[in-house]
């Protein structure tokens, strides 16, 4: 049951997430909102037992990603952003207690409607998210994929580099 | 068994829409950019659950390429956003016409 | 799978609540008059000139790329690193060796590109 509640709760606190990362005003807003559905999502990879994912979902997404998108925002200071509302702890327990009331509702009814979601348990031994068992195929199966990612990230370090130095026309 | 998948494709296809209402609805470049995100975070989400259902890690693999796509696509747009800010100070998909300054 | 995380967020729960309270508890018990003076960033030093939002160079940016795309260099030799033993046991060592290395050399391509283009210079 925890674990259904807990699910409930990640589930529904990343779509309000979404929903606010669409609905704000601001994009510094926006981000903050993404940042929080990133660490939502990652708990999710953890209920499915894809511990590694999980991790490197917050190292790369909320950890460079958001770092990145927060930087550009900061770099290009927008004159005309409009301004942010004011945070509050009050507004962060208010809406965590209003996500954590939302999600005690959906498993309220998915309980009596019996659709609860249970363990995905797979015909064959569990998979193991580990990063040993990722490993045991990324390099031997998927060899060429990898080296067409390391292709794909050194076009994207030219590119970027050759568009963001260009001299302002 | 099946119940469940159901649960976190519901959940993945309702952030899927979210980022492609955030990428149709907003102005913003940076936004659009963030609705991208969104978007590729529900397909990741999808091939977790599915790779979990269906005991094969290859779903796992696919969501590591799809991180360094997303770093990449980050990188890059941003550097796009950064270029077209320097020639014409706004950053509104409404009033950008054309990669010409 | 579920259950086993469990801890794991009821230790995060407990974390962030408990920072969050006595972040909010101190605002609430402590005694707050503040005056001109005492909201200024600096109290005691020089008064502040202009807005402190000035636009950053461009310079910023490109570490910061840089930084993401090592970042997610170094994520996917983790697994590696992780199950090196692994794969000298099954004898691909060596192989799974020379994968890595071609991909580490392709990235440092763009490196030496960006140093050459002068992108990690501050002037």
């Amino acid at each position: 049951m925890a674990g259904q509640i807990l699910f409930f709760a990640l589930a529904v606190t990343a779509i309000a997430a979404g929903v606010g990362v669409v609905w704000s005003r601001s994009p510094i807003n926006s981000a903050l909102w993404l940042i929080l559905n990133l660490f939502c999502i990652a708990g999710l990879y953890l209920t499915l037992n894809a511990q590694f994912i999980a991790v490197i979902q917050i190292l790369v997404y909320a950890g460079a990603i958001m770092v990145l998108f927060l930087f550009v925002i900061m770099l290009l200071n927008l004159s005309e952003m409009p301004s942010v509302t004011r945070f509050t702890i009050a507004r962060l327990f208010g809406f965590f207690l209003v996500m954590g009331v939302l999600a005690l509702l959906t498993y309220a009814v998915a309980a009596g409607l019996d659709v609860l979601p249970e363990r995905i348990v797979p015909a064959a031994a569990a998979v193991s998210g580990s990063p040993s068992t990722l490993a045991r195929s990324l390099f031997t199966e998927y060899a060429l994929p990898f080296e067409i990612i390391g292709i794909l990230l050194l076009a994207a370090t030219v590119g970027a580099v050759i568009i963001a130095k260009r001299k302002p026309v | 068994m099946e119940m469940t998948l159901n649960w976190y494709l519901t959940l993945s296809s309702v952030l899927f829409i979210t980022g492609t209402l955030g990428f149709l609805f907003r102005r913003n470049i940076i936004v659009m950019l963030m609705s991208i995100e969104l978007m590729l975070n529900a397909v990741n989400l999808t091939l977790v659950a599915l790779s979990q259902a269906a005991a094969d890690t290859a779903g796992q693999i696919l969501v590591f390429f799809v991180i360094a796509v997303a770093a990449a696509e980050a990188a890059v747009g941003l550097a796009i956003v950064i270029a077209v800010f320097r020639g014409r100070q706004t950053i509104d998909i409404s009033k950008i016409k054309s990669f010409r300054y | 799978m579920f259950e086993d995380y469990i801890p794991f967020f009821i230790q995060l729960a407990i974390a962030s609540g408990l920072s969050l309270t006595l972040l909010k508890g101190g605002e609430l018990l402590g005694p707050s008059r503040p005056n001109r003076i005492k909201i200024m960033p600096y109290e005691s030093g020089m008064d502040p000139v202009g807005s402190a939002r000035q636009r950053y160079s461009i310079k910023f940016y490109l570490v910061a790329m840089i930084f993401i795309v090592f970042d997610v260099e170094i994520v996917f030799l983790y697994p590696w690193a992780i199950s090196f033993q692994d794969f000298l046991a099954a004898g691909v060592g060596l192989e799974v060796l020379g994968i890595v290395i071609v991909f580490i050399v392709i990235l440092a391509i763009g490196l030496i590109y960006d140093i050459k283009k002068g992108g990690l210079e501050f002037d």
